[in-house]
């Protein structure tokens, strides 16, 4: 961008550039990552760390780092630059800071989905479990959307309305499914409260191409989402096709939060809590909006995957716990500006 | 005359109510046309068909000679700008990042930002008098700031053609007036188009080359303010008895109101009484 744009962004503020930022932003990233192999109910030094993953000889400590720690030092900041770049894209569709994957009931839909096609249809693969996922994220966000707007125009209030009601309606058909079925509830329990422990490598692996691919395309989004920040009359007298717009970023907020549940299952609050850290990193415009959020968004789950592990230490609380206090402290201080 | 716009034979519904029947109007270049009628009348649909924001059911709205169906989307907006009725942005949006987004429709994924988007909006800025609140949020503007903001942006957008919907409604005597004067000014020295939505019928006559009155979905009558405003067709298209005199400040026709002059508003008076 030839032209620094003067926003009071804490980018500006602090006089760095951009690239400035999104070093220190990766480097603290790789640190993160660093920690998250280390740390935990074993503390291992770097030593150990480095013959586990170059040397790997099936001593204890290699299996704790190599198949327990290395996918969720990988998945946790896949899983938050995800969610985070949905957050984004959510908020800037609905016009409303406090929708997020979570409060439009999104994850919710997606768990459902997961939840129907591993106890319903028996389906046990990662990229079928996967693209359930990710359907029922698309799915969720056509008919949550398709109803805040059936009264003419999307109004922020009546999509959030609308998305929490249906969160809760999912929410409440998984619990049935699961009480029914209760050999699926001890194998789901843990991965409906949102946690990136006990995951394959595997896992991270197959959800590596949809992250990609809906970040891709939320890049590519960039400009005409700049432009869905105005009213819809305005949106059209600048030449932005809106249906056209707003179907591809759905597609592409299905891919990521899908790609995070079926990772993860619902973490709750990342995307409510991470879009606003990145506009107050480096403003409005949706470029590094969406850039800065996958940052943050990848830090915030990684730190928050390693404090899981010592909140109630020995033993491990789900990350999912842990985004929901944080978020939820957040969502009443918004409420209370009336940010929403 | 030169036309900007022809409509031809528009006719615009919504469901089944018909908003605008079979309506003829050519839109001269270089002036300012206002759109005026009572509540209801259509004027703002005509405008919005004029920029498509409406499918007609019938009929057709021309660019020169180019039907505007034909157009795609940012070809017409590199010809038509619109200041929508009641525009909305983010409050911590700074004015530089909306003005900014007036360049979209010369953008390409190829080239997002060039020399001239960085010229045209420093250019609409100044224009308008808002280029020292730049830095400035949305949020903690005035009414009379914001407005201006928003016609910076449909300038930075450097359309032929600016179509206005009600762009005074929410603002004070004085910020109308600056509002509307900043209008004739990009008319009469950048030698844009407009089409303006006004509800005032004073300022219309006050501001208009050409006025346009609407009743019913239908034009009943056009022509220059000194023509066409008498008191009579005010009655006919207002429902409203009234003097008309010459304004001696600027020669235009003053409408003094004197009474609700439709039948039903007097039948419901004379019930009540």
């Amino acid at each position: 961008m030839p032209h620094a744009s003067p926003t009071k962004s804490l980018r500006a503020h602090w006089r760095i550039g951009h690239r400035s930022l999104f070093a220190g932003l990766a480097l603290v990233l790789f640190a993160l990552m660093y920690l998250s192999l280390a740390l935990g109910y074993r503390l291992y030094s770097p030593e150990e760390i480095w013959t586990a993953l170059t040397a790997f000889d099936g001593s204890e400590a290699d299996v704790v780092i190599h198949d327990l720690r290395l996918p969720r030092a990988l998945m946790a900041p896949m899983v938050g630059a995800a969610l985070g770049i949905a957050g984004v894209i959510v908020q800037t569709l609905s016009r409303n800071r406090i929708a997020s994957p979570d409060t439009l009931g999104l994850n919710a839909g997606a768990a459902f989905a997961v939840v129907v096609a591993s106890g319903l249809f028996g389906v046990v693969s990662l990229p079928g479990l996967s693209l359930a996922s990710a359907l029922g994220a698309l799915v969720t966000s056509f008919v949550v959307f398709g109803l805040a707007a059936a009264a003419g125009g999307i109004s922020p209030l009546r999509i959030v309305l609308v998305g929490v009601t249906f969160a809760g309606l999912f929410d409440s058909f998984v619990n049935v499914v699961l009480t029914v079925n209760e050999t699926m509830l001890d194998q789901l329990l843990f991965w409906l409260a949102g946690s990136f422990a006990d995951r394959k490598l595997d896992l991270a692996f197959n959800g590596l191409p949809f992250v990609v691919a809906g970040a891709a395309l939320a890049v590519s989004l960039a400009r005409p989402l700049d432009i869905l920040q105005t009213d819809d009359s305005t949106a059209r007298g600048l030449g932005v096709p809106l249906g056209v717009v707003r179907g591809l970023a759905f597609v592409a907020v299905a891919l990521l939060s899908g790609a995070a549940v079926a990772m993860a299952g619902p973490v709750m609050f990342v995307g409510l809590v991470v879009p606003h850290a990145a506009r107050a990193l480096v403003g409005l415009g949706h470029r590094l909006q969406i850039a800065a959020a996958a940052m943050v968004g990848a830090l915030y789950t990684t730190l928050a995957d390693i404090v899981a592990r010592f909140v109630i230490y020995p033993r491990e609380a789900p990350v999912g716990a842990v985004t929901a206090i944080v978020g939820g402290l957040l969502l009443l201080v918004l409420l209370r500006r009336r940010a929403a | 005359m030169d036309k900007a716009i022809t409509v031809a034979a528009l006719t615009v519904a919504y469901g089944a109510a018909t908003a605008l029947s079979a309506i003829d109007l050519e839109i001269p270049k270089g002036k300012v046309t206002v759109l005026a009628g009572p509540n209801g009348c259509g004027k703002s649909t005509l405008l919005r068909a004029i920029r498509r924001l409406h499918q007609p059911k019938s009929g057709e709205v021309r660019l020169g000679d180019l039907p505007i169906s034909g157009l795609k989307e940012k070809e017409l907006a590199r010809h038509i700008g619109l200041l929508a009725q009641n525009p909305s942005a983010p409050d911590d949006m700074t004015v530089e990042e909306l003005v900014r987004l007036g360049r979209y429709p010369h953008q390409s994924m190829l080239q997002p930002w060039s020399t001239a988007d960085g010229e045209a909006i420093q250019a609409a800025m100044f224009g308008t008098g808002v280029s020292h609140l730049s830095d400035r949020r949305l949020g903690s503007l005035s009414g009379g700031q914001l407005q201006r903001v928003w016609i910076a942006m449909v300038l930075a957008q450097e359309t032929d053609i600016i179509c206005l919907d009600e762009p005074v409604n929410h603002l004070d005597m004085a910020h109308q007036i600056d509002c509307l004067d900043l209008v004739r000014r990009l008319n009469q020295e950048h030698g844009r188009t407009v089409v303006l939505v006004l509800h005032d019928l004073n300022l219309a006559a006050r501001y208009a080359d050409r006025l346009v009155f609407l009743k019913g979905g239908s034009v009943v009558a056009e022509g220059a303010p000194v023509e066409l405003m008498s008191e009579q067709l005010i009655e006919d298209v207002f429902g409203i008895s009234c003097r008309v005199i010459t304004d001696p400040v600027h020669e235009r026709p003053l409408c003094i109101p004197i009474r609700n002059s439709s039948p039903r508003f007097r039948a419901e008076q004379a019930t009540q009484l």
